[in-house]
Order: structure tokens, then C-alpha cells, then sequence
């Protein structure tokens, strides 16, 4: 093909009026056939539909044509299309080249349809230089290991990894803490039905637990990630437990001997645990653990376990490798604990306290035993102000809304008017009260029947004061009005902010995948490819991708689920061939390109005994940076060598000489 | 609200506290019981006890050290509570004295063994009142019915035995918790120095010979080791302990923490055989059972 002379096709398409409406597309299909080397051009209604599809291959058979050109969109829409339609034909898909007249011509320039046709003539002409100078490429093909990590065992998490050992496929679920289940295994019960949470999540962990096609793999750290999509290799921490896990039994009884007591985060401190304990009754894996920064090592649990010899108190960390051809990151989100606010006086006054502090308390298994009590004197407060976005929509912390948070607070309202009927007053202090999806209007109107006080107040100049004395709370707001509003409570509880999780950071450098300002995983599109990254063969569930409740995050599990499925049920993955390449006569070995390679793609190597440049194609995203960079030109991109776009260069100029 | 630590000091009490909402700990050292001695800080699992000396006003008497407790690291476990001869320290959870080791019997009680026989006691005798260093007899008679009733504050008792040794009617019987050797080298022992005379809160127990050489009792020495601390020559005192009499257990942290109290060898290793060496074989077939199954 290479010695051929080319034969070139350019089919431009209407895109209905998008197109059509502006550039005068008979004028360029007749321009077109201008050009040297185009033996056929055709304009279409629409290129991308089954009917231009055909066209085209019509076209290729009817005219021989060995090169095509489709003026059209943006190429990131139907790229693929036609690429596919080309080789439907018997060309490769490779010889293909598309020019968007629309993106670049008839949509930029609506008012001026003349110089929108000129331009897209520039365009054309641009793209058959090219064309001219296409080569036929391969593509790159990988094996796929057909097992799947995913990392964080929330809700999103729990069901990402549910879903695909139902298809059959073998999952690694690592968890950071003692117990999968996350912060929907902490709340009391849920918006919009009210249902308790544990009863509905604590069978999925059950089944998680119990199903052979998964592993969990809990308190243990991700350490490095390398590889590609279908062919990754992690290296995963596990921490000591001291307790074996084939031998313990969790029946708790050496929990029952054990002296020590230590703060227990899972009740955000609230409560305490043994130092050999459980952080939950209903932890999966239901394995003991022994905090040793707390244990005095008295010995009393070996005996209580007696012969099912459960302690090892020689226990090591360990490091495992597993080999895994899809990830998925589902690690959840953080509370913003306001501290350093003095607005608020948390930590400061006893009886202020956060939104989960308060799932902890009025849910019948927590530390208080499901008694709404003040920290100040265990009595059950009269009134309550719950105050909603703190630290969210603050321009000065975190700008945007936490989601959840006004859903929680009319569950929260509820549930405290239900249990205490008019023996307690419930106020809300709001700014805007954001209730979409399915049910959530109605739960509000619910929560307002209910008798809770719905206060609107401006965000700004809110505070609270202490009573010495009686330890309540004056909050002070202004309406939008600007009225002053005072209100004294005996409990005052906050919709912090939910926030990234601290080494989400970390994370993310170790797989290659971005961050946003928020320290939230980046889509690969926010509206269409919401569930997966840049990186192919990583996706994304949950509230680290943006903060959603949890039917939410239970669908993106799923839609993860479905996503990582597409790789791991096929035996080998397709890599375009769009990867750099190096010419390994003129490569100096200086690593110049290893230096600029965001993507750990390129390596300088011993091959055959000279130091050389060698690009690793799974890892390769073709953005061309070291072709760029490498003072030698010994790095080429196949779709984009100096010859092409030198021609296509010229091409534009041609007109200015 | 978030869980709270605090520390209070006032003149006679240290008061270190963690509130949960729902739950309180407190630990109290009363300043007036507590001598300073090292006992509470060396066994401490967390370290959390420290006791310095004070430094020394040229001219004036030594002090005893001062005692501080970091409320970031203490897990209110009560180990010092059991250990303190002096009974010094106290730990409530919710408002209740308990200490947590003792009761879940991963630390043994010291043994405060004294008896008094009253029918031997005059009526007129208030020698042992007189004599106990730490104010802790008291006596009661009753000449009309020639009755005496003495009661002692048992929970305070080191068992020095002063009283025992200062009852002209052998009515007072005190077995020691603690057995030892204390000894001072005369020739690195500074000549005019009296620190751990002034420091030793039990009278006699050190003392002044003839030559104004200081000389150890060791009939009233309770092993506490304040001595060691205030000493400012190195190596002048030296201070072993070699048995604790104390409530039957079967502790691995009560044998740690004897390692740490008892520098005789013998004793660390007879307690040893009693009861760490079982858990460490315990521990040590585990591992050959898992091997096993691995293999
Ligand atoms: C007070 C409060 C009340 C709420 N009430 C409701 C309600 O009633 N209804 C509702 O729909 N939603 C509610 N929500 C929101 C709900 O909690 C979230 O939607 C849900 O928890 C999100 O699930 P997730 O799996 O994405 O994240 P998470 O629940 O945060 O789970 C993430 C998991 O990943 C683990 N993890 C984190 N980092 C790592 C790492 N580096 N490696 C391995 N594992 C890691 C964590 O330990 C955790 O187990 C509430 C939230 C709050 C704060
Ligand atoms: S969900 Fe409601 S309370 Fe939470 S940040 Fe958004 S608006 Fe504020």
C-alpha cells in the first residue's frame, strides 16, 4: 500500500442544519475535488447515520479508494464510527482522517457563512495532506487478567465487588479499616424511608463476607500500583491483627476478660472498646483485633481463647502482591470537624455536637444505648436547633454543597419529634433546603408536618454562645431579611461539611489518576463517563468521586461494577496503536522522555547492550510529550509524525505564500 | 461533643480526666499521700507518669519529687492505683473507684498483712499512733471498759513496720509487701548532703550515724525508692527489690512489670516460671500448629 499512489475519498456531512445551515457544503465537495490525489467526494445528511455510513463504503469499493477524509464533527464523538466503517470496507482503519467543520467552522461562525466556508475549505485541504501521508497501523492487543480490586468497602465499594462475583469474576475488596461497611454501618436509620441502616446493609456484608468469588482483604494499606488496563499489579499492606483470622470464632469472649478500655473512633469516640475487640457487632470480617498501642499484654485473652489459639502476639505486617486487570476506587469520604471555627464553639461547648455524633447517639446500639442525652449532665434535651451547612457552601472552606446533608437533618428532625413527640422543640437553621430526587420532597413535607421549625437564615453571621451555667446554647442568625434571630437551645447539632478523605492524595498518585481542588477523583467526563478516569481500566463509585447518599452511591457501584466488566470479560484488551515509538537508531539514550512522561510510560533500558528508550504500550496515552521533548526526534507518534502535520502546515499556508 | 481530656492541678490534688459523652474517666493523685517514689512511673504501660526532682534550694531542705501525668497518653487502666504502697492514686470510671486490671484480675493487690491483737494493748499506750510516720493509727480507749480499738488507714500502709517494732506489748503484727537491699556507698555518698534523709517519708528508715554518715535501716525500708531519685551522686544508692507480696495472678503484664521492679534475678526468674513461661509457650506452639497448616 505504502508505494500506492493515494486515492482519496472526502465524504462531508450535513449534521443536519449544523453544518449545512452555515458552510456551503456543495461549494466544498466541489472544492474538494479540486485537490490532487481525491478521486471522489460526496456530501451526506448524516455522515454518522447508518445510510452515510453506507456511502462511504460504497464509495471506498466503488472509487478503489485507499484513503478517507470525513468533514464532520469533533473527532472525539466519531472517530471511532468511521474508523470502524473504513475497515468494514477492507481499508484500514488507520487511513482515515476526519475534519471537524463544525466545532471548528459552522458553529464558531454562525454570522458569517462565507469565511465559514473558506475556512472549512483550510480544513479539508488540511486533513487530505494528511490523509496523503497515512500509514497503516496495528492494533496493540494485551491479555486481561479477569480479576478486579476494589478499593474501600462502603456501600459503593460493597456493591461494585457484589456485582462482579455475581458475573463470575474473581474480586479483591481492600478495606483500610478492621470492618468493610463504612459510614453507612455507623448510621442510625435512612432518608428518605427510614428503614435502619445496618438491617439493610449488614446482609450485603454478610454476602460479602460469604461469597466465594470474593476476597476481602481488610486493615490493610494499597502500597504502589504499576501496569494497564487488563494487567495491573498491586502491592497491598495487611496490618497485624495479633489474632488469627481462620482461628478466631468472634465469639467475644476474650473481649469479656480484658481490662483495657481505649476510645472507640467507630463511635467517634463516644464510647470505648476493649483493647482485643470488634469496632462493630456486626464487623465483617468478624475477626478480633488487638490494639497494641493500647494492650498491656497481660495475657488474659490467650487464656480465654484457650484451644481455638486465636492470639499471635507475633504477628507481622505483611505484604501481598495480587494481580488484577480492573480497579475500583470507592474509598468514600471525611468529616470536616469543625474545631477551629469559633462560630460554632465544637469541642469547645459540651453540647454542641456533629451531625454522625448524633447517628451515634440516638441509635439503639451505640454508646448511649440510643438516649439523646447532653454531654454536659446525661439529661434529654427540650429543644434542639440542628444548623445546616458548616463549612459547605463557604467560600472560605469548602464552597461547594455536601449533598447529604439537608436530607439528613429532616431525617434526624423526624426521628427526634417521633421519639419525644412535644416534649421536644426541633428547629432547623437554613439556608437552602435541597430535597431533588425521588421521595425527598415529600420526606420534607413530612418533616414540616412533623412539627420541626424551619428557620431560613442568611449563611453568613451565625454564632453560638454557651450559658455557663445552664450549658445551653444561644444561636444567634439573621433572616434574609436581616432580622436578628436568637434562639436558646439545650443541643445544638451541626451539618459539618463531608469532605475528601485525607489520602485520597496519596491514592491517586500511586494509580495515575487525578484530583480535583476538592481532593475528589476526576471523571472522565462529568456528564457522559461519569464512573471512569483518564486511566483506562480504573473506575470510579461512590462519594470520592463527588458526594452522593446512598442510593447513589449504590447505583455507581453497580455502574462501576458493569464498567470494570467490559475489560475483565474479554480475553485480551484492545490498546490503539496511537503509542509513542522510538527509532531506536537515533535514540541517544539520554531519558529526557522518561523525564517529561506523565504516565511512567516510557523507561530508559539496556537492549542489546546500549542504553535506549522503550515505551511501554499499555501504559502509553499517545499525548506526545516526549516526542516533543526528545532533542533527537527519535520518538515518533504514528498518527501525528513531522511529516504529517508539516504537510498539514503547508497545506494552510499555502494560500498566504 | 468530641471526647475531652483535661488536667487539673490544685495544692493537694492531680486530676487528669477523659469525657466521652457517655462515659468519665478520672484519675486523682492525692499530693499529700504521694512521696514521689518511682514505683507508679516504672510500671506504667503507657509511660504516661513522670517524676522529677525538684531542683534544690542551696540551704533548704530537700523536696520530694513532684509527680505529672500526661492525660494525652494515660489509658486509665489503674496499674499505679494497684501498685501505689502509699495509696496514693485512685481511678474512677462514671464517679466509681475501680481499677480496671485488678478487677478483670490481670494485676494482682498488694498484700497489706497487719494484725493487731487489741487484748494485749494498755489502755494508757498510744506508742504505735505515735510512732507510724504517716499518720495512719488511731487509737481509741476506753479505760472504764478497758477496751482499746486501733484502727489503721490500710489502704495508705506501706507496712514499714515501724509500729510493729515500737509495740513494747507485741500487739501489732506487719508483714512487709516489699523485701529488698538498699545500700550506700559511703565513699561516693557526698559528705554534707542529706537529700534522701529529708526525702524518706518513713522515719528511721533512714539516719545518721555517729559519724553523721548516712546508715539504712533496712528493718523500716519499704523499697519505695524515693531515696534513688532525690540521691544527687551517681551510684551512691543503690536499691533492689527481690519479693512483692501480692495477690495470686497469672499476668503477663504483672511479669513485665516486675522485670521492671524487681532487679534481683532469681525473683524475675522464678515469677517467670510461674506464669510468662507458660504464655510464651503457649504462643510458641501456636505458631508450630500454624506452620503446620500452612506447610
Ligand atoms: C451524618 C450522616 C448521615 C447520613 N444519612 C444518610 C441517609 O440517611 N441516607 C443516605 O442515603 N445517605 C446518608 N448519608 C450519606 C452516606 O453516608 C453516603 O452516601 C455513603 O456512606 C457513601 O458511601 P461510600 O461507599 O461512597 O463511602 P463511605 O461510606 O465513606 O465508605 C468508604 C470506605 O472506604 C474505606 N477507605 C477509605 N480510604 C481508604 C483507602 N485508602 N484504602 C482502603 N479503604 C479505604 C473507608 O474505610 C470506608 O469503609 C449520611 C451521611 C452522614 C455524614
Ligand atoms: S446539603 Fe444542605 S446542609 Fe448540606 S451543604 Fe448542601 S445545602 Fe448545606
Amino acid at each position: 500500500m505504502d508505494k500506492e499512489s493515494p486515492r482519496i475519498g472526502v465524504f462531508v456531512c450535513h449534521c443536519g442544519l449544523n453544518i449545512a445551515g452555515v458552510v456551503d457544503v456543495k461549494e466544498l465537495v466541489e472544492f474538494a475535488k479540486t485537490l490532487p490525489d481525491v478521486v471522489y467526494a460526496k456530501d451526506n445528511r448524516y455522515t454518522c447515520a447508518d445510510p452515510g455510513q453506507e456511502e462511504i463504503r460504497k464509495g471506498i469499493k466503488e472509487h478503489n479508494l485507499n484513503r478517507v477524509v470525513v468533514a464532520a464533527c469533533s473527532p472525539r464523538m466519531h472517530e471511532p464510527t468511521f474508523r470502524r466503517t473504513v475497515s468494514e470496507a477492507g481499508l484500514n482503519p488507520f487511513l482515515f482522517e476526519m475534519a471537524n467543520i463544525r466545532e471548528f467552522s459552522s458553529w464558531c461562525h454562525q454570522s458569517t457563512p462565507k469565511e465559514a466556508t473558506e475556512k472549512a475549505k483550510d480544513i479539508v485541504r488540511m486533513a487530505i495532506a494528511k490523509a496523503k501521508l497515512l500509514q497503516p497501523l496495528k492494533e496493540i492487543e494485551v491479555p486481561v487478567t479477569n480479576k478486579a480490586l476494589v478499593i474501600g468497602g462502603g456501600i459503593a465499594g460493597i456493591n461494585s465487588a457484589l456485582d462482579l462475583a455475581e458475573m463470575g469474576f474473581k474480586v479483591y475488596l481492600l478495606e483500610k479499616n478492621e470492618s468493610i461497611g463504612g459510614h453507612m454501618a455507623q448510621l442510625d436509620k435512612t432518608f428518605p424511608t427510614l428503614d435502619c441502616s445496618i438491617c439493610i446493609e449488614g446482609p450485603k456484608m454478610v454476602d460479602v463476607g460469604r461469597h466465594p468469588n470474593i476476597e476481602i482483604i481488610s486493615f490493610a494499606d494499597l502500597v504502589s500500583a504499576s501496569g494497564y488496563v487488563g494487567n495491573f499489579k498491586v502491592k497491598i499492606k495487611k496490618k497485624p491483627r495479633y489474632v488469627i483470622h481462620e482461628n478466631c470464632t468472634g465469639c467475644g469472649e476474650c473481649k469479656e476478660v480484658c481490662p483495657i478500655e481505649y476510645p472507640n473512633e467507630w463511635d467517634i469516640n463516644m464510647g470505648v472498646r476493649k483493647a482485643i475487640s470488634i469496632p462493630f457487632e456486626q464487623a465483617v470480617p468478624l475477626v478480633y483485633t488487638i490494639n497494641m498501642d493500647y494492650c498491656i499484654e497481660c495475657y488474659k485473652c490467650v487464656d480465654a481463647c484457650g484451644a481455638r489459639q486465636a492470639i499471635n502476639f507475633d504477628q507481622k505486617p505483611e505484604e501481598i502482591e495480587i494481580d488484577v486487570g480492573a480497579i475500583i476506587v470507592a474509598i468514600g469520604f471525611e468529616e470536616y470537624l469543625p474545631y477551629a471555627d469559633p462560630l460554632y464553639g465544637y469541642g469547645k461547648y459540651d453540647n454542641v455536637i456533629t451531625a454522625l455524633e448524633f447517628e451515634r447517639l440516638i441509635l439503639a446500639a451505640g454508646p448511649t444505648g440510643g438516649k439523646v442525652i447532653r454531654a454536659s449532665d446525661g439529661e434529654k434535651p427540650h429543644s434542639v436547633v440542628f444548623i445546616q451547612c458548616v463549612g459547605s457552601r463557604d467560600v472560605n472552606k469548602y464552597e461547594y454543597c455536601s449533598g447529604f446533608c439537608c436530607m439528613y437533618t429532616l431525617k434526624h428532625s423526624v426521628m427526634l419529634k417521633e421519639k419525644y413527640k412535644d416534649n421536644i422543640q426541633v428547629y432547623v437553621i437554613y439556608t437552602d433546603l435541597r430535597s431533588d430526587f425521588k421521595g425527598y420532597e415529600e420526606f420534607y413535607n413530612r418533616a414540616k408536618k412533623g412539627g420541626a421549625h424551619f428557620v431560613r437564615t442568611k449563611l453568613e453571621n451565625r454564632s453560638i454562645v454557651e450559658d455557663a451555667k445552664t450549658k445551653n446554647l444561644i444561636v444567634h442568625a439573621e433572616t434574609m431579611g436581616g432580622k436578628p434571630v436568637e434562639i436558646e437551645a439545650e443541643m445544638v447539632v451541626l451539618a459539618n461539611a463531608a469532605v475528601a478523605v485525607q489520602n485520597a492524595t496519596e491514592l491517586a498518585e500511586i494509580l495515575n489518576i487525578s484530583i480535583d481542588a476538592n481532593g475528589f477523583f476526576v471523571e472522565c467526563q462529568p456528564k457522559i463517563r461519569p464512573t471512569e478516569t483518564d486511566t483506562p481500566g480504573i473506575f470510579l463509585a461512590g462519594a470520592c468521586q463527588g458526594l452522593k447518599d446512598i442510593p447513589y452511591s449504590v447505583s455507581q457501584g453497580s455502574g462501576a461494577a458493569a464498567l470494570a466488566a467490559t475489560v475483565l470479560s474479554k480475553p485480551t484488551w484492545i490498546i490503539a496503536p496511537l503509542v509513542a515509538k522510538v527509532n531506536e537508531d537515533i535514540c541517544s539514550g539520554c531519558g529526557v522522555c522518561e523525564s517529561v512522561c506523565g504516565y511512567d510510560a516510557v523507561k530508559i533500558e539496556q537492549i542489546n547492550g546500549k542504553e535506549l528508550a522503550k515505551v511501554t504500550e499499555g501504559l502509553c496515552r499517545g499525548c506526545g510529550i516526549c516526542s516533543a521533548a526528545c532533542p533527537a526526534g527519535a520518538i515518533t507518534m504514528p498518527l501525528y509524525t513531522k511529516e504529517q502535520v508539516i504537510a498539514q502546515l503547508r497545506a494552510v499556508l499555502e494560500k498566504v505564500k | 461533643m468530641p471526647m475531652k481530656t483535661q488536667k487539673i492541678t490544685t495544692d493537694n490534688q492531680l486530676i487528669i480526666e477523659r469525657r466521652h459523652h457517655a462515659k468519665t474517666y478520672k484519675l486523682t493523685i492525692d499530693q499529700a499521700s504521694c512521696v514521689g517514689c518511682e514505683l507508679c512511673s516504672l510500671i506504667c504501660p503507657r509511660e504516661a507518669i513522670k517524676v522529677t526532682k525538684k531542683p534544690k534550694i542551696e540551704g533548704e531542705k530537700a523536696e520530694r519529687p513532684t509527680i505529672d501525668v500526661d492525660e494525652a497518653k494515660c489509658h486509665y487502666c489503674g496499674m499505679c492505683v494497684a501498685i501505689c504502697p502509699y495509696g496514693a492514686v485512685h481511678v474512677a470510671v462514671d464517679g466509681e473507684n475501680i481499677s480496671l486490671v485488678v478487677e478483670k484480675e490481670s494485676f494482682p493487690k498488694l498484700i497489706r498483712e497487719i494484725s493487731v491483737d487489741t487484748t494485749k494493748c494498755p489502755t494508757d499506750c498510744k506508742e504505735c499512733e505515735e510512732v507510724c510516720p504517716l499518720n495512719l493509727i488511731k487509737i481509741e480507749s476506753n479505760s472504764i471498759k478497758a477496751q482499746v480499738t486501733v484502727e489503721i488507714l490500710k489502704e495508705r500502709c506501706p507496712c514499714c513496720g515501724l509500729c510493729d517494732v515500737k509495740c513494747p506489748e507485741g500487739a501489732i503484727q506487719v508483714r512487709r509487701i516489699f523485701t529488698g537491699k538498699l545500700r550506700i556507698d559511703q565513699e561516693k555518698c557526698p559528705s554534707e548532703c542529706r537529700d534522701c534523709l529529708d526525702a524518706c517519708p518513713i522515719t528511721g528508715a533512714l539516719f545518721l550515724d555517729e559519724k553523721d554518715k548516712i546508715r539504712v535501716n533496712e528493718l523500716f525500708c519499704t523499697y519505695c525508692g524515693v531515696c534513688k531519685i532525690v540521691c544527687p551522686e551517681e551510684g551512691a544508692l543503690e536499691l533492689s527489690r527481690s519479693t512483692i507480696r501480692h495477690t495470686p495472678i497469672r499476668s503477663g503484664a504483672w511479669n513485665k512489670a516486675l522485670e521492671k521492679l524487681a532487679s534481683t534475678l532469681e525473683v524475675t526468674k522464678e515469677l517467670r516460671g510461674k506464669g510468662k513461661k507458660r504464655a510464651m509457650e503457649a504462643v510458641k506452639k501456636r505458631l508450630e500448629t500454624r506452620r503446620k497448616q500452612i506447610g
